[in-house]
């Protein structure tokens, strides 16, 4: 849907298959996992068994004994890896710093010692035979046990709180406090408030309040996290290669963690096998300290097992929600307790849960506080939109409840009070040009929800039919970006950049260029170049990777083109404004006899004896105005009311992604975002025993839809164009993981008429909500 | 992974020799499915592994009027597409073909699903119910054991030392019908909560005069649901008298919780799928 006439385009807009694709498919590609280095160790790491446990003792004599193993090295060391000789694991508060554990593990899985052999096997060995000498300490790990007076504290109290990986996802405007006073597990609070909630509520005609719950999560990349680091002793020079959706952000946290000077470190983000958030830094700085101290490369691939139990999972959510709405379907009042798991390191986006909770609908009267509470399971980190799905399946099972209690359409009450253009979020901050009412409003007059009665009416005794509908969205990240086009000898064109390529960005780049220099596609190479080669961008994070880096690449074709018609119009005697890029060629307008083509044209900038400086475009820009995206998703569900199984039969995502620069690219981030959000909807889960240890650290147990549980999906774009994007682009990425849970939920109670409470609703989630399982407390019903 | 020494035997008797020459902790590596898997991301760490895919014996499966001969290292997918197994042995069929996913199931064999003994394999119950005989060799000569006897408890069996070389099912009457099925969360590559198989035999009327109901990841093996069964026979299979049956075989489950689902859950998986099972039983038996 095009709701805004624009130019005619040659590249731009139209769908391309990936320019890496083929060497992913043939096995080509070189991933951090594939990198061997000549004399390099392998590392293996000892993880503690207690979710709460001081370290007495740790004796390695037994593991240096074994055959291949080199050395064991505990958190003490460290400052042996340091220019200052400070030691950045001692007392560390937040986990980037926490190379190792000191003094005291926080939660299962957490690495205390770091095992470097000549082979694998060797240091799996040296591993056992560590001998760790632990006194359990009492554990916290229910959230609203953890925020009680007199819980056990699941750490030492919080100095220093990291919320750089949320904030490489989204620029808030917000302030969150830390906490002060007497230690408590709530490491960070933030507030909104608008207006007059108690006000608001005696004017309700409805009013819904529940708890819901909502559960962590892996990031669901299939490549575990992998780092080589190699430094040269003789030279001061230490290269990391990466698993990382940002290696300027690699390099950045090394060299704050070691206090490493950045002419001195080079990391290469290796093509990565999926990030979802998830694969930012953390075991490079680990993996650069051990090559320091070694004195030789050294590598670590996480096991499946390592990964999920011990990277950084999404958080679990607990959100009190209390909304009001009239009769005639506006909002009065909401009141929101969010309160979002950190683990045992602090850094969960409780910020994100409350503002983007609190925004999305023209809320009159507001009250949020999100809370970011600390229990000794691992600490979290971001993933796709971080908090936002959390959020919005609170929220849209409240919209959807109100709506039916009220007998009115839930699609047009939406509808009636979506944020629009201007609006203020929570934080008083007002919303830049947005297309949430586009959105919605085509999701509301697709055929599936349209026929949802006679979807219904498609139910038998034992199999419940149900279309549910909700909305997210995701605000975008913002960070500066620049880039370089280069023309070459033969005429074509060069172009590099720091920014790693997990979505495609780099086929839409390679499409940027051809648009802007009028020329096909396979003209122009991308190169990923590394923190030492590469002009800054920041991380492939916060749907903002297009978004900024492709207007740097935009500014610097613009610049190429305009140093090309320079050098034209001084060789051709014509003025650089009646000139024009064309079939390779510079010429002058009406005079195609009157013209330089662009290998002709390179030659004269480049060969011995040339007249003419190289050409090289150069774009750096800043980036200042978000553009938000917004997405409504519909599903259709079977419910077998004896198993509790939810079968998914049908599935429509609606997305404003301002201008779809690549749409094939771009429907594949719809898709799979709209697959993440079924398996938060039904699947995926940590599930952890009343020791803390993780029950499901393996894909068997930890569900992730697999083609078969995944229904056709219909991608439809909308395009409302965004103020400052390339073209009108918007951020694709996130917004399309936020809604799917939400859905589902909503599909679910249309389908039994009751409501899960907490997502993913399992079988037997759905048979206590019915209550054919359990004594019926949790059957609160709708 | 741990290092290990591996050899490759290429006959039953060779298999045997190197348990014993090796003696205490050696395991058998047949599709290597669940061993491997095992040895590279849990922690298994066998002294030695034993290779059974050279041994040519052990890849035979045929059928003939007395009943079906599978090799233990028969293939999921070879059992799962065969045109006898599927007719007539059809609740093998049904558990079979849905073994972890088509990659699985190209590798994975019947001896290893059923030496692995897990509660949960989607073989055991099927083999239960139709009476299946596990033939066994070892430095002693060989040994049949009836199905219901070979586990022992949760991945342990009544092998010493020893090889299972096929398994025999005797061939059941036209009138019979079996049937299998599992929950999921998924819809493949999972484990069962809950599998129930059942068998029935029916009579000139229509009545249940024989009926084997088997439970799997309910109780330390695969298990018999004899009051279910009894609560079958005797009579014709209709809804009330299978619902009946449900119950009776809730009342013998014995189920743990774990992330697979609660005890409460699956006893009640127990009752509508049993339910469920011994229609679609009847159904093949009337088909």
């Amino acid at each position: 849907m095009t709701t805004e006439t624009r130019p005619e385009y040659s590249s731009v807009g139209k769908r391309e298959t990936r320019i890496e694709g083929a060497g992913k498919v043939t096995g080509g590609a070189i991933y951090a996992a594939d990198v061997q280095v000549p004399d390099m160790l392998h590392c293996k790491l000892v993880h503690s068994p207690h979710a709460h446990a001081r370290i007495v003792s740790i004796d390695a004599t037994k593991a240096l004994a074994i055959d291949g193993v080199e050395r064991v090295i505990v958190a003490e060391d460290f400052g042996q890896a340091v220019k200052d000789g400070s030691n950045p694991a001692i007392d560390a508060s937040n986990r980037g710093a926490a190379l190792l554990a000191h003094k005291q593990a926080v939660f299962t899985g957490e690495p205390v010692a770091a095992v470097l052999a000549e082979t694998p096997s060797a240091a799996e060995e040296g591993v056992e035979a560590v001998e760790v000498t632990y006194e359990v300490l009492p554990h916290v790990l229910d959230l609203e046990a953890a925020m009680e007076d007199g819980s056990p504290l699941a750490r030492p109290p919080v100095s220093d709180i990291d919320h750089s990986e949320e904030e490489a996802h989204v620029t808030l405007d917000v302030d969150t406090e830390e906490a002060e006073g007497k230690p408590t597990n709530v490491a960070s609070h933030v507030s909104f408030t608008r207006g007059d909630i108690e006000a608001g509520f005696a004017e309700s005609d409805v009013i819904v309040e529940r708890t819901w719950r909502s559960a962590s999560m892996h990031q669901g990349y299939i490549e575990p996290h992998a780092t080589v680091a190699d430094f040269k002793p003789a030279t001061g020079e230490l290269t990391v290669w990466a698993a990382t959706q940002g290696q300027f952000m690699v390099r950045d946290t090394i060299m704050r963690t070691l206090k490493w000077p950045e002419t001195k470190l080079r990391v290469i983000g290796c093509e990565l096998g999926g990030g979802f958030g998830g694969k930012m830094t953390l075991n490079s700085p680990l993996v650069a300290a051990l090559s320091v101290i070694a004195g030789r490369p050294v590598k670590l691939v996480l096991t499946r097992a390592e990964d999920i139990t011990a990277a950084a999972p999404a958080p679990r959510a607990m959100i009190n929600l209390k909304t009001g709405m009239k009769k005639d379907g506006s909002l009065t009042a909401i009141e929101a307790s969010v309160v979002y798991g950190a683990g045992a390191y602090p850094g969960a986006p409780a910020a994100v849960g409350a503002l983007l909770g609190t925004s999305f609908y023209k809320w009159p009267n507001l009250k949020a506080d999100g809370y970011e509470v600390l229990t000794n399971h691992v600490s979290v980190g971001a993933i796709r939109a971080p908090g936002t799905h959390n959020a919005m399946h609170a929220v849209e099972q409240n919209i959807d409840e109100m709506a039916r209690q009220l007998d009115l359409d839930a699609g047009a009450v939406r509808l009636q009070n979506v944020s629009q253009t201007g609006d203020p979020m929570a934080s008083g901050q007002e919303f830049t040009k947005i297309g949430l009412d586009e959105t919605v409003t085509q999701a509301i007059e697709h055929p599936l929800w349209k026929n949802r009665e006679a979807a219904k009416a498609e139910s038998t005794d034992t199999k419940m039919v149900g279309v549910g509908l909700a909305i997210g969205g995701w605000l975008g990240g913002l960070q500066p970006a620049a880039a370089e086009v280069m023309l070459n000898n033969d005429g074509t064109v060069n172009a590099v950049t720091g920014v790693n390529d997990i979505t495609g960005t780099n086929t839409s780049f390679a499409q940027i260029l051809a648009e802007e220099l009028n020329i096909s596609l396979d003209q122009i190479n991308i190169t990923t170049g590394d923190t030492k080669t590469a002009p800054f961008a920041g991380m492939s994070a916060g749907s903002k990777t297009l978004f900024t880096v492709g207007r740097a690449l935009r500014e610097a074709a613009i610049d190429l083109r305009e140093q090309m018609f320079e050098v034209a119009a001084d060789r051709l005697e014509a003025n650089e404004n009646d000139l024009e890029l064309k079939d390779n060629a510079v010429s002058v307008k009406g005079s195609p006899d009157q013209s330089l083509g662009m290998d002709r044209l390179a030659s004269m900038t480049t060969g011995f004896g040339a007249l003419y400086k190289p050409l090289v475009g150069s774009g750096s820009i800043a980036a200042r105005i978000q553009a938000p995206g917004f997405t409504a998703q519909l599903v259709k569900v079977e419910v077998d009311t004896d198993t509790g199984n939810v079968e998914l039969k049908d599935f429509a995502i609606v997305q404003d992604v301002g201008f779809a620069i690549n749409p094939l690219s771009v429907e594949g981030q719809m898709e799979g975002g709209a697959v993440q959000g079924m398996g938060i909807g039904l699947w995926e889960e940590y599930i952890y025993d009343d020791d803390g240890k993780l029950r499901n650290a393996g894909l068997l147990d930890y569900r992730m839809p697999t083609a078969a549980d995944v229904p056709d999906i219909e991608s439809l774009i909308v395009e409302v164009p965004s103020e400052d994007g390339p073209y009108g682009a918007r951020g694709v990425g996130e917004p399309s993981i936020t809604a799917g849970g939400a859905a589902i939920a909503n599909a679910i109670a249309d389908a039994i008429g009751a409501r899960v409470s907490e997502i993913p609703a399992t079988p037997e989630r759905v048979l206590r909500a019915l209550g054919t399982v359990g004594d019926g407390a949790e059957a609160a019903g709708s | 992974m741990r290092r290990f020494d591996y050899y490759r035997a290429i006959s039953v008797d060779e298999a045997i020799a190197l348990l014993n020459e090796h003696g205490e902790g050696g395991m058998l590596l047949s599709g290597g499915t669940d061993l491997l898997v095992q040895i590279k991301e849990a922690g298994l760490a066998p002294a030695y592994v034993v290779g059974l895919s050279g041994i040519d014996e052990l890849r035979e499966l045929r059928s003939n009027g007395d009943g079906l001969h599978i090799g233990a290292g028969v293939l999921m997918h070879e059992v799962a597409s065969d045109g006898t197994v599927q007719a007539q042995y059809s609740a093998l069929c049904d558990g079979a073909g849905v073994v972890g996913s088509r990659q699985t199931r190209n590798m994975a064999t019947v001896g290893g699903n059923v030496c692995n003994a897990a509660p949960s394999a989607d073989t055991g119950p099927p083999l239960s119910v139709l009476d299946a005989t596990v033939h066994v060799a070892g430095g002693g000569g060989t040994r049949e054991v009836a199905i219901d006897d070979f586990w022992t408890g949760p991945g342990r069996t009544v092998l010493d030392s020893e090889v299972v070389t096929h398994i025999t099912v005797p061939a059941p009457p036209a009138n019979a019908g079996s049937f299998y099925e599992r929950h999921t969360p998924r819809q493949i590559m999972d484990i069962a909560a809950v599998g129930t198989a059942v068998y029935v035999e029916l009579d000139g009327d229509g009545n249940c005069s024989q009926a084997r109901i088997a439970l799997g990841a309910v109780a330390p093996t695969v298990v018999r649901a004899p009051a279910a069964e009894a609560a079958l026979s005797g009579g014709p299979i209709t809804a009330a008298r299978a619902a009946e049956a449900g119950r009776a075989a809730a009342g013998e489950a014995t189920p743990i919780s774990d992330q697979r689902g609660s005890a409460e859950f699956r006893t009640h998986l127990v009752e509508v799928m049993t339910t469920r099972s011994i229609l679609h039983a009847a159904e093949r038996a009337q088909g």
